[in-house]
């Protein structure tokens, strides 16, 4: 939280939660957002997000919505969103910093014409809990006069991306997180590819799914492991493909889950099944 | 748009089910809490658009209007389906 303050924005939980189960669940994290009840999904339904899966007589799920954060700038404009379809997943906290800031674009020394890609990947965060997001970011820096190509292109071309292994069984990859894009019409054959250029930052959001962890006398783990990959071009010619592996082993740790009942990785009491036979009482007698 | 509900999965046991990304849970993929839609999605208002005014109770069961309240900063809205379960 305090590096959102340092960033200088805001957060805000909205559930449709009673207050009164916020206010408890705010005390036994010792959270300080600001929580917002939506006890009628009114708000959930006037973003249009309301989850309509789920009849209307299916209690107490009815009136969830679709689970997604957005972020605006100080004009309240949005600036990013994140939505994936499976709830399970969300994003981690370095995500959501990284879309506050906005990616800064660092204007570094360059090379004349002709220099090379230059790439570096990291993970950003420092563990993989279960259904937590975590983001594998690429930095390309591309000389001046040349771009990186965005998907789809046509074959014998290379795009830029990010890809794991097939082996990185458990880990799963989400919907790639890229920057702008200019459209380029190639001389040859009029094809209009959409390009990168200058100072690229491509992200893949990965989870994992609980069957990923390693366990040894240290705790649990899990690797990641894939590759980066792009093609280089100038309003001539192309450079060959260029590729750099990576392979990230990290602490897999359990996520946070609700003290609906007991069992690893549940956090301190904060009356979870008293509220809940409350929402469903109250969600039934409404109907 | 019309949304369908990600059923796809298999039991592997009694309360242990698995959905399409491996994960597992003691419902089936498509009950209850489990909704996921398939395919696309509504994800609310566009990049690029104003966020849409939100006035509702805080968990002090204060109303809270979020763009006043937000005084001119930027903000993370978080829509998470609940805080109890």
């Amino acid at each position: 939280m305090t590096e959102f303050e340092a960033a200088g924005a805001r957060v805000y939980v909205l559930s449709y939660d009673e207050a009164d189960a916020q206010a408890d669940y705010k005390a036994a994290h010792n959270a300080n957002f600001t929580m917002l009840s939506d006890p009628n999904s009114d708000v959930i339904r006037s973003f249009g997000i309301l989850n309509t899966t789920i009849p209307e007589d299916d209690h107490p799920w009815y009136g969830i919505p679709y689970p997604g954060v957005y972020i605006t700038d100080a004009e309240g404009v949005i600036t990013a969103k994140f939505f994936e379809n499976n709830f399970t997943v969300r994003p981690g906290p370095e995500q959501l910093l990284a879309a506050v800031r906005g990616e800064e674009v660092l204007l570094k020394e360059r090379s004349g014409a002709g220099a090379e890609v230059a790439v570096e990947i990291e993970l950003e965060g420092d563990s993989l809990p279960v259904g937590i997001s975590r983001e594998i970011v690429a930095r390309f820096s591309v000389p001046e006069g040349k771009h990186l190509y965005n998907e789809p292109v046509p074959e014998g071309l290379v795009a830029a991306g990010i890809e794991l292994d097939e082996q990185s069984d458990g880990v799963i990859a989400y919907t790639p997180v890229t920057p702008q894009t200019r459209s380029m019409t190639l001389s040859g054959d009029g094809h209009t590819l959409e390009v990168y250029e200058g100072d690229v930052v491509l992200r893949l959001p990965v989870a994992q799914n609980g069957r990923a962890m390693e366990k040894d006398d240290d705790g649990r783990w899990v690797s990641i492991s894939g590759r980066v990959q792009w093609q280089a071009c100038d309003s001539e010619a192309c450079g060959l493909p260029g590729e750099q592996s990576f392979s990230f082993r990290v602490p897999a740790e359990f996520t946070v889950m609700a003290d609906m009942g007991p069992g690893e990785g549940r956090v301190p009491s904060m009356n979870g099944a008293t509220h809940f036979k409350k929402m469903t009482a109250r969600r039934q007698t409404e109907v | 748009m019309q949304i369908q509900r990600d059923t796809r999965g298999v039991e592997l046991g009694p309360n242990q089910y698995e959905d399409a990304e491996g994960y597992l849970a003691p419902l089936a993929a498509g009950s209850g809490p489990r909704s996921n839609p398939l395919g696309e999605f509504p994800t609310g208002p566009a990049i690029g658009e104003r966020l849409p005014d939100v006035v509702t109770s805080d968990s002090d069961g204060r109303i809270v209007d979020l763009h006043h309240d937000r005084k001119s900063q930027p903000v993370v809205l978080i829509f998470t389906r609940s805080v109890v379960w």
